[in-house]
């Protein structure tokens, strides 16, 4: 297993420094940085100074190199939109992304096990068929919406939540609800069909014949075997709304997270905070999925690392 | 009492000592719609950190909430030493909220930290003329000039004087200090700023002793936290959300929306067809339609109608599709492709607005292809080197509210999103600039300005108002300058 983990890390490696690398050309390639910082009555002078003083005049080489060299030190730079180090930012705001993010998922997960349970003890029975009914609604509502619509119920109109900002635990109920829906429903209706599935299989039929209890047939035998797919499309989940999806909750929540900071980068043209939030995202992901295939291994012994 | 009220009574219960709303009177709740990225009021050209640090900082020069240039931190309107040397005598007995007295030593500083190429402050797009400040004596400062600049004093409106306790220091990008009405007290990253009323302030102590400013970026979410009773003031509330708040405000704003047309384009060198442009437009319909009235029709130049230099009897473009159609037919132009570029989503209702008037344009026999381009590729078709759009779309602010920012920008044919080879009204747009004589720079505007608009160099849409939503118990004129005073609110 030590092996396997320090082959994982390797490509893990691999795979942040491509991520940099590209977001490194493409954001200087596509766009003037400087066009985008500098308001637009500046004079042309003030922005061949400005780009000067950041070194975007340099060729594109030797920028990278630079940069290169910086990353190998954890050095990203200043942002040049918060006028501060771009990683200070950045360790600002990622526990509130992260308070966000194991909020929902804790929830959705927690949700799906019993709601993908019921629904599949008896297939096309009245609870079936609400729980699948509800999750195509949950899948199809667009977050925006969903958020504002939250807000105006909640906030609004029953006046017991707030409707945006961050600070008591009262704040994370309804951005953590609208982030939760659509893994929810996914999760719930993937248990769904996984376990009846399972549960048609010859071993289930033997397992009750020679006695065993429906319950621990289910919750050992069955359950134990369809946990290893559950698992991967969670954490398919978590990286997912690592990547982006929270972007749309921070914004309409107003949730001070790095998916909102990352959004504002990009509308300020900010690279160095850009590529500090790419690079600590992309970390963050190589790590869940190393994470995930050892807690694959610890359900399913039959899972070779090798 | 039933089941649901009595969770919501529990869940509001536990709620109040958690999250108090914006309840005791004099204290009030701002909801803006970026967080500042720093407090320091030198670097950035940021609009969130204005709304806060106008609060705290003053300038030499302030305006009316109608417009009007007075003295502020200046005892008096300066005096012109020479050509290139402004004097102003410092108002007397105004100190900064650490106690440090306000003298023409930390004017000077304030001054030389914004210039220092060193400190690469964006800002310097408002300063790039001044050359430094000295110190005549404990109370006269003089600022001095690079060549003759009749802008300066509305310059001076703009560059906040720190206390000298900051200069150098790391505190002043977070713990801002000013003359101002407030001052500050925290600032929770990602959360909140508080700041309180400055009881030793030269003016008066305001009424409003406390405001904590949100920053929320969705517009719905700022009106849900206005009805839900959170905030007092929200900014950019939108022109179809005024009939849901509580209560709303607007005053002409900055901005100006204008098209620059390609005057050396194939398609757009006629100027019949740059008229029939102009004409095809019903810009009263759009100005209800689009902005429920809260615009402006731009009156055939694209100035902000309340800027120095704004020729108020130029005529409007009026509505001729006829006539447009005439023209069209006239210029042999039947059919032509023009090119309309545009972004989506950094001003209000900028991609609506491009459709709107390719609609229009469709109409009288052109055939508008419109391009909506993500932002920064842009920028670069507004302000790169490549070859200019036939019609590019832009909403122009003008902070200083001076002309030269709309004739420099887009008339002047070194102008970073001009499209025209005009080296006369060039010539003429230099001299304005740098001519001090009041009467004789606003006659070059004139002459300017009707020039640009017999010749239809720009198609002017309109002059957006800003829209501020408002709880019922504030009283509140907005400024036309869009800065958003404290001190001129009041709770009922």
């Amino acid at each position: 297993m030590g092996g396997y983990v320090l082959r994982r890390l390797w490509h893990g490696f691999l795979v942040v420094f491509g991520v940099t690398a590209i977001v490194f050309v493409v954001t200087r390639l596509f766009g003037d940085p400087v066009a985008l910082m500098l308001p637009l009555s500046a004079s042309a002078e003030q922005r061949a100074a400005f780009a000067a003083e950041i070194g975007l005049d340099r060729p594109l080489v030797v920028q990278f190199a630079w940069f290169a060299r910086d990353v190998l030190t954890l050095d990203f730079g200043m942002s040049l939109w918060q006028r501060r180090p771009a990683m200070e930012v950045v360790f600002e705001r990622l526990p509130a992304t992260l308070l966000l993010i194991g909020a929902a998922l804790g929830t959705a997960m927690l949700l799906a096990i019993p709601l993908g349970i019921a629904a599949a003890l008896r297939p096309g029975g009245l609870v079936d068929r609400l729980v699948v009914t509800l999750g195509l609604v949950g899948l199809s509502m667009p977050q925006f919406w969903l958020g504002l619509l939250l807000i105006l119920v909640f906030a609004v109109n029953l006046r017991i939540l707030p409707t945006s900002g961050s600070g008591t635990p009262a704040h994370l109920v309804l951005p953590a609800l609208t982030l939760a829906l659509t893994p929810l429903a996914r999760l719930t209706i993937m248990l769904r069909s996984a376990l009846i599935e399972e549960l048609a299989k010859p071993y289930v039929k033997t397992a009750r014949a020679k006695g065993l209890s429906a319950g621990r047939v289910f919750g050992v035998h069955a359950l134990r075997n369809v946990l290893v797919g559950f698992l991967t499309l969670a954490g398919w989940e978590l990286i997912v709304i690592l990547a982006g999806y929270t972007v749309v909750v921070e914004t309409v929540f107003a949730w001070p997270g790095l998916g909102l900071t990352a959004l504002q980068a990009i509308q300020r043209g900010d690279l160095f905070l850009m590529q500090a939030i790419v690079f600590t995202i992309a970390i963050l992901i190589v790590v869940i999925n190393i994470a995930l295939d050892v807690a694959f291994k610890l359900v399913d012994p039959r899972i070779s690392l090798e | 009492m039933s089941i649901r009220s009595g969770i919501v009574g529990a869940t509001t219960l536990a709620l109040v000592g958690l999250a108090p709303f914006a309840a005791l009177s004099q204290e009030i709740t701002v909801a803006i719609g970026s967080e500042p990225s720093t407090l320091d009021p030198h670097l950035r050209d940021d609009g969130g950190e204005r709304q806060v640090n106008d609060n705290i900082y003053e300038t030499l020069m302030a305006r009316t909430p109608e417009g009007e240039l007075v003295p502020s931190l200046a005892a008096a309107p300066p005096t012109q030493i020479d050509d290139l040397t402004w004097e102003f005598d410092l108002r007397e007995g105004v100190r900064f909220h650490d106690g440090e007295p306000l003298t023409a030593q930390a004017v000077v500083e304030s001054v030389e930290r914004v210039i220092d190429p060193a400190n690469n402050s964006e800002q310097m797009a408002y300063f790039g003329t001044i050359a430094g400040a000295e110190a005549v004596d404990e109370d006269t400062v003089r600022i001095l000039t690079s060549g003759p600049d009749p802008v300066l004093p509305s310059r001076m409106y703009w560059l906040k004087i720190a206390s000298p306790a900051l200069m150098g220091s790391e505190a002043i990008g977070s713990e801002p200090v000013g003359t101002g009405p407030y001052r500050f007290v925290s600032w929770s990253r990602g959360n909140d700023i508080v700041l309180e009323a400055n009881p030793d302030y030269w003016d008066g102590e305001p009424d409003v002793k406390r405001v904590t400013y949100r920053f929320v970026g969705e517009a719905g979410t700022r009106l849900s936290g206005l009805m839900a009773g959170e905030f007092d003031v929200v900014t950019n509330l939108l022109p179809e959300f005024t009939g849901t708040a509580p209560k709303s405000a607007s005053v002409p704003g900055l901005e100006t929306s204008v098209l620059i047309l390609g005057t050396d384009n194939e398609a757009t060198a006629d100027p019949r067809v740059r008229e029939a442009l102009n004409l095809a437009i019903d810009r009263e319909a759009m100005a209800q339609s689009l902005f429920q009235g809260y615009a402006e029709v731009a009156r055939g130049h694209h100035v902000n109608p309340r800027a120095f230099g704004h020729v108020a009897d130029l005529e409007p473009y009026a509505y001729d599709p006829e006539r447009a159609r005439a023209l069209v037919e006239e210029a042999d132009a039947v059919g032509r492709t023009v090119v309309l570029v545009g972004e989506s989503g950094r001003w209000l209702k900028s991609r609506e607005q491009i459709e709107a008037v390719a609609a229009y344009w469709a109409e009288i026999g052109l055939s508008p292809e419109i391009r909506v381009q993500e932002f920064s590729q842009y920028l670069d078709s507004l302000m790169g080197d490549g070859p200019r759009p036939d019609a590019i779309f832009v909403a122009n602010s003008n902070e200083l509210l001076d002309a030269d920012r709309e004739a420099s920008f887009i008339y002047h044919m070194d102008g970073a999103a001009a499209s025209n080879s005009d080296a006369e009204m060039a010539a003429w747009i230099d001299e304005a600039r740098v001519t001090t004589d009041v009467a004789a720079r606003e006659a070059l505007y004139e002459r300017i300005f009707r020039k640009g608009r017999d010749l239809h160099y720009t198609v002017p849409l309109f002059n957006l108002q800003d829209i501020y939503g408002l709880s019922e118990r504030i009283d509140w004129q907005p400024r036309i300058d869009a800065k958003l005073m404290i001190d001129e609110m009041s709770v009922e």
